[in-house]
């Protein structure tokens, strides 16, 4: 059965790969390099900027699960868990190189390793996994989002703040805490 | 059993199409104003604006420069809120449907335009708190005051940008085939235009989105004597700056912003617009952006 799945996985990639929607993503890609440059231009900490650009990266990745067909491929063997693994490595590759690139043009940053992007996302992915179908990509997507946007505006030091900045500071005990969540609903 | 529908062109079709459009603006007015996205956007734009005073210490013109960005979140939310809206007109409907796709689309933008009303609070709102707090802080000495408040031109900003947000949500919502890739870019789009230090500069920042003044003049070298300076100049001089800088607040160059902001609003309607009159709006958009850009330009020293 798990080689039938498995072929059936390797079977899904081309056409998966072209049924995402590619345009959006990359908008948002040019968008990000275009104001890391200008951030590294101006000689100005990216750190502000790269944060907004793990929470977008990690929302457009977490956005990408959306699948019009998916009551159309319910009954095939192949569980939707693993669908969505599918649209996650294929947009999630692209989504790594694209932090790595920003990381490396940004001047005088602290983020370093993707840990960010990945606790951001994997967030996101718990949320969509576990929230209402009808609204459950949108809600994944907009999770991201709302934690920095929370954060962004919470006062310094308040425990708000401190709590919404775990992904930045302790981000692979929340990848990890996410990962969890996301096992738990693996049947969902 | 049958029906009549009256014909289109018959006087009873024009009153019927006479009054979709108050309905449908109705319909769709009350949807946008149950959405809570926006008004989470206008908690968290208060929120961020309360938490915005002056500190002992702080960068001259930190806590000034920090008010008008606050209001990103609540822009954010109107974008949201706008798309979601104006995603639904992706959805085909007969070609004879009594109400035509041009029609649908200006009714939307309408019922859309009571949250210019909430964005004109909001700058209506920043004058009251910078007034309760007695001022904000700008330049250092001897150009300082501690005594400084946001200009009617700078806070007319918020009304324009208001409409930016709706066209942006219009254009994206209806152009964008997965309203959960749009989420997305407009949180990019929003929140870097939030991080006004990166469009302060005098050149960039004609292009900005929101546009935060003071922008810094660079007047002399630091070996300059502050006081050899005109005395009505606010200043930023060592160890802030490389050199002295005038800080120059101008409401010319709000007001020409503004235009910039409408010029800027009305090429984004022309992406979100049916073929039907898109030209027009384009081109009147890229007149006045144009304009608000030269203009712009010309009030800057």
């Amino acid at each position: 059965m798990t080689a039938a799945m498995t072929a059936a996985t390797a079977q899904a990639v081309v056409p998966t790969a072209r049924a995402l929607r590619w345009a959006p993503p990359a908008g948002v890609a040019v968008l990000l390099l275009l104001v890391v440059g200008l951030a590294g231009s101006s000689g100005r900490p990216a750190d502000t900027v790269l944060a907004i650009a793990a929470a977008g990266t990690a929302a457009t990745v977490v956005g990408g699960l959306h699948d019009p067909a998916a009551a159309l491929l319910a009954p095939v063997p192949v569980s939707a868990m693993r669908r969505r693994l599918l649209r996650l490595g294929l947009l999630g590759v692209p989504a790594l190189v694209l932090w790595w690139v920003l990381v490396s043009m940004a001047p005088m940053t602290v983020h370093a390793g993707p840990g960010p992007l990945l606790a951001l996302a994997a967030c996101g992915v718990a949320v969509a996994v576990w929230a209402p179908e009808r609204v459950a990509v949108l809600l994944g997507a907009a999770t991201p989002v709302a934690v920095l946007a929370v954060d962004r505006v919470a006062p310094a030091g308040s425990t708000v703040a401190e709590v919404l900045g775990w992904w930045l500071t302790d981000p692979w005990w929340v990848l990890g805490a996410a990962t969890l969540v996301c096992a738990a609903g693996r049947h969902r | 059993m049958s029906t009549t529908v009256p014909g289109l062109t018959s006087p009873a079709g024009r009153t019927i199409r006479r009054r979709v459009l108050p309905a449908l603006v109705r319909t769709e007015s009350l949807r946008l104003l149950r959405n809570p996205v926006p008004w989470l956007g206008l908690a968290l734009s208060v929120w961020a604006l309360w938490t915005t005073v002056p500190e002992p210490g702080e960068w001259p013109g930190s806590s000034y420069e920090g008010v008008t960005p606050t209001v990103a979140p609540l822009l954010f939310g109107i974008s949201v809120a706008v798309a979601t809206t104006f995603h639904r007109g992706r959805t085909e409907v007969a070609p004879a449907a009594p109400v035509q796709e041009a029609r649908r689309a200006l009714a939307r933008l309408l019922a859309a335009l009571p949250f210019l009303v909430v964005t004109a609070g909001f700058a209506a709102l920043i004058g009251w708190r910078e007034h309760d707090l007695g001022g904000l802080w700008l330049g250092m000495e001897p150009g300082r005051t501690t005594e400084a408040f946001h200009t009617v031109a700078e806070l007319s900003q918020h009304v324009a940008l208001g409409l930016v947000a709706v066209a942006l949500g219009a254009a994206l919502g209806r152009r964008v085939s997965r309203l959960a890739a749009v989420l997305p870019a407009l949180f990019v789009l929003w929140f870097v235009a939030m991080t006004y230090w990166l469009f302060g500069a005098r050149s960039v920042t004609p292009f900005s989105v929101i546009q935060v003044q003071p922008v810094p003049v660079p007047v002399g070298p630091p070996s300059t004597d502050p006081l050899s300076l005109p005395a009505d100049w606010l200043l930023v001089g060592p160890p802030h700056t490389s050199g002295w800088d005038r800080q120059l607040v101008s409401e010319s160059l709000a007001w020409w912003h503004d235009v910039w902001l409408l010029g800027l609003a009305l090429l984004l309607l022309a992406v979100a617009w049916p073929s039907e009159g898109r030209r027009r709006l384009a081109a009147a958009g890229l007149v006045l952006a144009v304009l608000g850009v030269v203009g712009q330009q010309v009030v800057i020293p």
